[in-house]
């Protein structure tokens, strides 16, 4: 390992062992940002490629290309035709995975540093030739088909989360799953997915991060042999639509045979990089980071009404939503559940939070900071995370800091002003509906 | 240019002292970048008590991870299904010193948490933290394994949400088919038992089983603890002496009187799961595979990622990317101390079921059919050193790896010799591997699906046996 002195301000605060200028990055001329950070713990390194495209991007007829685009990506290129992109990753000891969201697009490779030059041809060819394959979209539809109907299959809870969300937004085109409309995946043809790939997979869309037992100047120049000659493309035109302010609450139910009722809320909030992100990120641990937190604390532990209870709120280029979500314990109904949950937003609406309490979500942004480092993996994603959504990967390095100066103030304010009742959509999950 | 060290360690037993360790070490120096990777050094000690300590420093991150292992795992549950899994979670109910909101407040706090559970094999606690805050947390940790209280209280709150959650878990065949392949399997020896029980065994639960389970089986001549991090050896030996090392259970132990016997699996049989509102089938098909003491474990998986534990094994090859039948094929060897279990697991909408079943069948006799080529060997050997390294490359899972060192008997040379082992495979060998330990016959099935779409094609793959999702157990 490289760093291994321990500076120390605090209890509490500390460096981390990698510092920010320890990633490095060079811009190709194509317009392809890489960054780089050596690390040899391990005789392993990854790759991730973060491409500024992601369901947001879509429009009805067309939902869920972004993801069926993701699993094309591994169907076929010039150099390597179907199937050989895993095939010879996974020959030369890589391993591979993709993930889509509303926002973005990711691509891993994992491999024996031995084997970075392979990576890299694999790469470029599918960036820049990547082929279609009548019979291979075919094969992969059924795939996503069987992706989305598992998903729904194992967990009512993502059917309701597809459900209020579409009901939580009227325009903005946050409104659908990433997964798609079943019609939809059904539907889309070859020339959707040629339109797509040239509108939004340019090298100048895309950035690219490296970390494990690599050497900088070995990747600047397989960089500059297999991405360079790759031409930049037209800027994608960017998304204008804006969510208008919701002026009503919005209810729903799902119908489906469940042993207790689901519940999810949602409130608009603003997305990262807005002035109040970190208090709304640090409230969202408040409430349900751990089992000290307020709503399984109260609602799980203390009052049994739930077997499961939480919060989430996640990165977005847009204004997006604050989620509550949980399942009824049983002989509880969905209307006590919202209940208690609307009682535990009062509280904090009410009386904010403690001056210990801060410092605990303070504490655990730290120490998720520090899990985070412990991987050449999660340093390669947190970098890309952070560059994209936050528009410097620097601020992943700030980020203990940033929370260090959100006060317990700032985090009632955020509550005050957002969890309202205009600004909420519930939906409820249940064999039958409450009468 | 890197380096790594490694440490062979001979454990000593003292009866004198408060502690001793004898180790060993080599250093070992490595010259480029496809080195052979190796176990860090790390240290054991056992103390006066009979606690088995390991200790590894790794300073790359300021924090320790912490993992305790007892031996006291669900196939000593007896009788009272999910015995050992609530006894894992009732430790964090309360102790002597502290409630059971001291303890989450303490851990999250410091930005930490405390995860205690229960496996076939063993029960354990796991959490880390940041290094500094190693004073704070250790007397918890240790009032949680040595004073818990477990509070009726407490337990009675748990137990109504417990059995509620059991029938909420079969609200996703994936996350219960497991229990009922291994019921399927086992029936009633220890293997056979869900970990975390069912409802009537849950509800029977009380505060008088709970303890005699914990004073039975959680004690320090059972007990590992496997610390990893940023620390100093003596200084953690020290401090865990101080707040352990007088850990003592004084009632008499138990002896082992565990029986286990696979039953003689004679025919083809199929275990169908009627869910009325399921849109796919989630199966399972298989037999019976390796212990944990099996010396060939890395053979195997070598084999196992051609069939099904890489994205082109044959088995994602066939049912997800040539047909499009599923998101995911695959397989696996799940080895436990004393039995193992090897099956194909995959899902497929309800009209697929009987091409999707037949064509894993097919391509699993392709094992014994036509076996394996050279360069299908070669390219696996590459896949799994190639993704080796990373499997212990957290504090986490080195901390993991010692454990499981403790209750399997794991040894060293499993990751320092994991090259050497895989590099050592033939076309041969593998073809004997094959023969040696994947079931050809008699194969055993889990269906979980609607039953009234799936009962006839059920019949075609053997005897079948129906029983409704909504029954208690599996």
């Amino acid at each position: 390992m490289k760093y291994i002195l321990i500076f120390f301000i605090s209890a509490v605060t500390m460096f981390a062992q990698v510092k920010a200028d320890d990633v490095k990055s060079f811009t190709l001329k194509n317009g392809m940002k890489i960054f780089v950070l050596e690390d040899s713990s391990i005789p392993n390194a990854n790759m991730y490629f973060f491409y500024k495209v992601g369901s947001r991007n879509e429009y009805v007829g067309i939902t869920g290309i972004s993801h069926f685009f993701e699993h094309m990506m591994f169907n076929g290129a010039k150099k390597y035709g179907p199937k050989q992109f895993d095939r010879v990753m996974e020959a030369n000891g890589g391993s591979n995975n993709a993930y889509t969201s509303e926002n973005i697009t990711a691509y891993t490779d994992w491999f024996p540093s031995s084997s970075i030059e392979v990576m890299f041809d694999l790469e470029a060819d599918r960036i820049a030739n990547l082929n279609f394959d009548p019979k291979m979209i075919e094969s992969e539809r059924g795939v996503i088909l069987s992706e989305r109907s598992t998903g729904l299959e194992n967990n009512p809870l993502e059917q309701l989360w597809q459900e209020t969300q579409a009901t939580a937004f009227i325009a903005h085109s946050y409104q659908w799953p990433v997964i798609g409309w079943e019609s939809d995946i059904k539907s889309w043809t070859k020339e959707d997915l040629e339109n797509y790939f040239h509108t939004y997979y340019a090298p100048n869309n895309c950035i690219v991060v490296i970390s494990g037992d690599v050497k900088l100047n070995e990747v600047k120049k397989l960089a500059e042999k297999y991405f360079e000659p790759i031409p930049a493309g037209p800027k994608p035109r960017s998304l204008h639509t804006v969510e208008p302010e919701q002026t009503g609450e919005k209810r729903l139910f799902v119908k489906r045979e469940v042993p207790t009722p689901y519940i999810m809320m949602t409130y608009h909030v603003p997305q990262n990089g807005s002035e109040d992100y970190y208090s709304l990120d640090l409230l969202n641990s408040i409430l349900s980071e751990g089992e000290s937190s307020r709503l399984y604390n109260s609602i799980v532990d203390n009052q049994q009404l739930a077997l499961e209870v939480g919060s989430m709120y996640m990165d977005a280029f847009d204004p997006t939503l604050f989620f509550f979500y949980g399942i009824c314990n049983d002989g509880i109904t969905a209307a006590q559940l919202e209940k208690a949950i609307l009682d535990e937003v009062d509280k904090i609406i009410k009386d904010g939070i403690s001056e210990s309490e801060l410092q605990k979500v303070k504490n655990q942004k730290l120490m998720n900071f520090y899990k985070t480092t412990e991987t050449i993996n999660g340093m390669s994603n947190t970098i890309g995370t952070y560059e994209l959504f936050f528009g410097d990967y620097k601020k992943m390095f700030s980020a203990p800091d940033d929370y260090k100066k959100v006060t317990a103030e700032d985090i009632k304010n955020v509550a005050v002003k957002y969890f309202t009742k205009q600004n909420r959509t519930v939906g409820v999950l249940n064999t039958e509906e409450a009468q | 240019m890197k380096k790594f060290l490694t440490y062979a360690s001979v454990m000593l037993n003292s009866f004198q002292h408060f502690l001793v360790a004898a180790v060993f070490s080599f250093l070992f120096l490595s010259s480029n970048s496809n080195a052979q990777f190796k176990l860090p050094r790390y240290e054991i000690v056992t103390l006066d008590n009979g606690l088995t300590i390991y200790l590894m420093e790794k300073k790359d991150v300021p924090i320790i991870s912490f993992s305790v292992l007892f031996d006291a795992g669900a196939i000593k549950d007896g009788e009272t299904k999910g015995l050992s899994s609530f006894t894992a979670e009732a430790l964090k109910f309360g102790t002597k010193n502290y409630s059971k909101d001291q303890i989450d407040s303490i851990f999250n706090f410091y930005g930490s948490s405390l995860n205690t559970y229960a496996r076939l094999d063993y029960s354990g606690l796991y959490t880390e933290f940041m290094k500094n805050d190693l004073d704070k947390l250790l007397p918890v940790i240790k009032d949680i394994i040595t004073n818990p209280t477990f509070p009726e209280e407490e337990i009675i709150k748990r137990k109504q949400r417990w059995v509620a959650e059991l029938d909420q878990a079969k609200e996703s065949p994936r996350q219960v088919i497991g229990a009922y392949y291994n019921n399927f399997l086992f029936t009633d020896s220890p293997y056979g038992n869900p970990v975390d029980g069912i409802k009537k065994t849950i509800e029977a639960v009380d505060r008088k089983a709970i303890s005699s389970f914990y004073l039975d089986n959680v004690r320090s001549e059972n007990c590992a603890i496997a610390v990893v991090g940023d620390f100093d050896s003596d200084k953690m030996k020290s401090e865990l002496t101080n707040e352990l090392g007088s850990w003592k259970v004084t009632t008499p132990r138990l002896i082992n009187d565990l029986r286990f016997t696979n039953k003689n699996l004679k025919e083809p049989a199929v275990y169908l799961i009627n869910k009325d509102n399921a849109t796919e089938t989630t199966f399972m098909i298989g037999g019976f595979g390796v212990p944990m003491s099996n010396q060939e474990q890395i053979q195997i998986d070598v084999i196992n990622t051609i069939l099904g534990g890489r994205f082109t094994s044959w088995l994602n090859d066939e049912l997800r990317v040539n047909a499009g039948y599923t998101y995911g094929a695959r397989s696996r060897f799940a080895s436990y101390k004393t039995a193992g279990t090897f099956y194909i697991s995959t899902f497929t909408a309800t009209k697929n079921t009987e091409p999707a079943i037949d064509l894993a069948i097919k391509t699993y006799n392709r094992l014994f059919e036509k076996g394996i080529d050279e360069a299908t060997l070669k390219s696996a050997k590459n896949y799994v050193k190639g993704q080796f390294p990373p499997e212990y490359e957290t504090a986490g899972s080195l901390a993991g790896f010692l454990t499981q060192k403790y209750i399997y008997g794991l040894e060293d040379s499993y990751i320092n010799d994991f090259e050497k082992t895989v590099d050592g495979m033939t076309v041969e060998s593998a073809n004997e591997i094959i023969k040696k330990y994947f079931p050809k016959d008699n194969l055993q099935y889990v269906l979980v699906g609607k039953g009234d779409e799936i009962r006839n094609i059920a019949k075609k793959y053997g005897k079948v046996i129906e029983k409704n999702i909504s029954e208690d157990g599996f």
